[in-house]
């Protein structure tokens, strides 16, 4: 079956599903689109739920037998099913539910930080005909308030602390191990997608965590993620940033 | 005694989640029952089992597990009986898509609603000292701020009519794919429908003018199939409020538009 990934700039999620891709050496023929213009609105498939109503905001599409998938910790569950090369998670089920709720937590919390802080250090912009076009009410909305400036303190406290946590919780993984589930899995890729933009934004939660220091670079060396930063269009991903997943509406 | 302990409240939205994913598979489990409604989940010997207080979690050997999406794939990968994950890489993916916009875009809005008319009053009854030494006692930041506003009804109008709007547009949704196929997410039952289940079992009956045979048949369909699957006719047996007493709604052949 023949894939193609319409993918951005290497970075959060487009970063995880690239990587995905190159390590479990799945042919694609891959689309560069530019995420932060919302260029994915411009895309056939841009109307269809899985699309238009994916969580994860403005991420890379994989269209597979002529299906539009979203969402990149699923597509690289998908990348690991098809795929020939490493796997990308444990053999055991205890170890894969790890995986998945380690991942649960990135897409939940660390996400819509990361997110939050990247669109207001390099905001995204829209224009009217796109925004128009955008099926998703709640969507639109993340980008319009992006477009007025509104990036409330509340919100930018809380974000700055979500990706403390986040460094923290990677911080005490580490210890005595080199990757977060025992090899490279998904969860290093969607973890080092949030986070390697954040080091220059939040410096203070990464000052003094040396594990994590060598872990990123340990990740950025990876010959399937270093092939998937070779794509930058930009030269520097990690100052790419789209409008991504809504930080949690119950505060 | 069974390798397998649940902790959980009432078969509803996260709890029912594993439990029916157990009973599906024909899992024998230890049902520890926690009483939401009394911050049991929050109570010390819950606390050491699990730190963060959330529930569901389940104790398999001498690991815990917390995370009911997760929780539900594990279970499946890890017992014999009836697979609740396809085979086609294609309709996983479609599987897990579908549970996390349910769990994370539109569970919210019905809980926004269903605490603010269910879990609020029924816990406000409470002497307001011993609520807010609860609420003390929840360790998640996030889930103190919940409670609160649950306890004290402070849901303004936005965050209400923005819930409202993400329902009727998570029911269209859920029409239109179950218009596509028999089950939400794949050729066959999935963890999709367990978990769509949790979320939408009493739909007809809290959303009547959005959800009923006339405007929905799909999804009544639907929700009737996997009530009468005999896995979720015991695990909903397994209730003890009047909440989960609402699926019975499903036992009227026709429910007729304009309320039930």
């Amino acid at each position: 079956m023949s894939l193609t990934l319409y993918h951005g700039e290497p970075n959060g999620p487009s970063f995880t599903v690239l990587a995905a891709l190159f390590a479990k050496e799945v042919p694609a023929q891959l689309t560069y689109i530019d995420l932060a213009h919302g260029e994915r609105h411009d895309l056939p498939w841009a109307a269809d739920a899985q699309v238009a109503m994916s969580v994860e905001g403005e991420g890379p599409v994989l269209v597979a037998g002529g299906e539009a998938m979203t969402d990149s910790v699923f597509l690289a569950c998908y990348l690991d099913d098809v795929g020939q090369g490493i796997a990308l998670r444990p053999a055991d089920a205890y170890g894969r539910w790890e995986t998945m709720t380690w991942c649960r937590q990135m897409i939940e919390r660390t996400a819509p930080a990361a997110a939050f802080l990247g669109c207001r250090a390099y905001p995204p912009q829209a224009d009217a005909a796109r925004l128009a076009r955008m099926a998703s009410t709640d969507l639109r909305a993340r980008w319009e308030l992006i477009a007025r400036g509104e990036f409330p303190e509340a919100h930018v406290m809380d974000s700055r602390a979500k990706i403390a946590q986040a460094a923290e919780r990677i911080e005490a993984r580490l210890e005595g191990r080199s990757w977060l589930m025992g090899s490279l899995s998904i969860a290093d890729l969607e973890s080092y997608a949030w986070l390697a933009g954040m080091v220059a934004l939040v410096p203070e939660a990464f000052a003094g965590r040396l594990r994590l220091e060598q872990w990123l670079e340990r990740v950025r060396t990876h010959p399937a993620v270093a092939r998937a930063l070779a794509l930058t269009r930009s030269g520097d991903p990690r100052a790419s940033w789209s409008v991504g997943p809504e930080i949690n509406r119950w505060g | 005694m069974h390798d397998i302990t649940l902790y959980h409240w009432e078969p509803n939205a996260n709890s029912g989640k594993p439990m029916l994913a157990l009973m599906e598979k024909g899992v024998p489990f230890n049902s520890h029952y926690l009483d939401l409604l009394n911050f049991d989940q929050h109570k010390s010997d819950y606390l050491a089992i699990n730190p963060q207080g959330t529930i569901p979690a389940m104790v398999h050997g001498k690991r815990v597990l917390t995370e009911s999406t997760a929780i539900m794939e594990y279970v499946d990968e890890s017992f014999p009986g009836p697979k609740l994950m396809p085979e086609n890489p294609r309709d996983r993916w479609r599987v897990r898509w579908w549970m996390k916009l349910m769990d994370q875009w539109l569970a919210p809005s019905f809980s926004m609603i269903g605490w603010n008319v269910f879990v609020g009053p029924a816990v406000r009854k409470r002497d307001p000292a011993e609520l807010e030494a609860a609420v003390q006692r929840i360790p998640l930041p996030e889930r103190r701020t919940a409670w609160r506003k649950a306890i004290s009804g402070r849901f303004s109008d936005e965050e209400m009519s923005e819930s409202q709007r993400r329902v009727a547009l998570g029911i269209r949704m859920l029409e239109d794919e179950l218009g596509r196929r028999e089950w939400l997410a794949s050729p066959q039952y999935s963890l999709a429908d367990v978990d769509g289940f949790n979320l939408a079992y009493a739909l007809p009956l809290s959303q009547p003018k959005l959800s009923n045979d006339e405007l929905t048949p799909n999804i009544l369909r639907w929700l009737r199939a996997i009530y009468a699957r005999p896995a979720t006719k015991a695990c909903w047996a397994m209730g003890r409020t009047d909440m989960v007493k609402r699926v019975k709604i499903l036992e009227q052949p026709h429910i007729a538009g304009g309320g039930a």
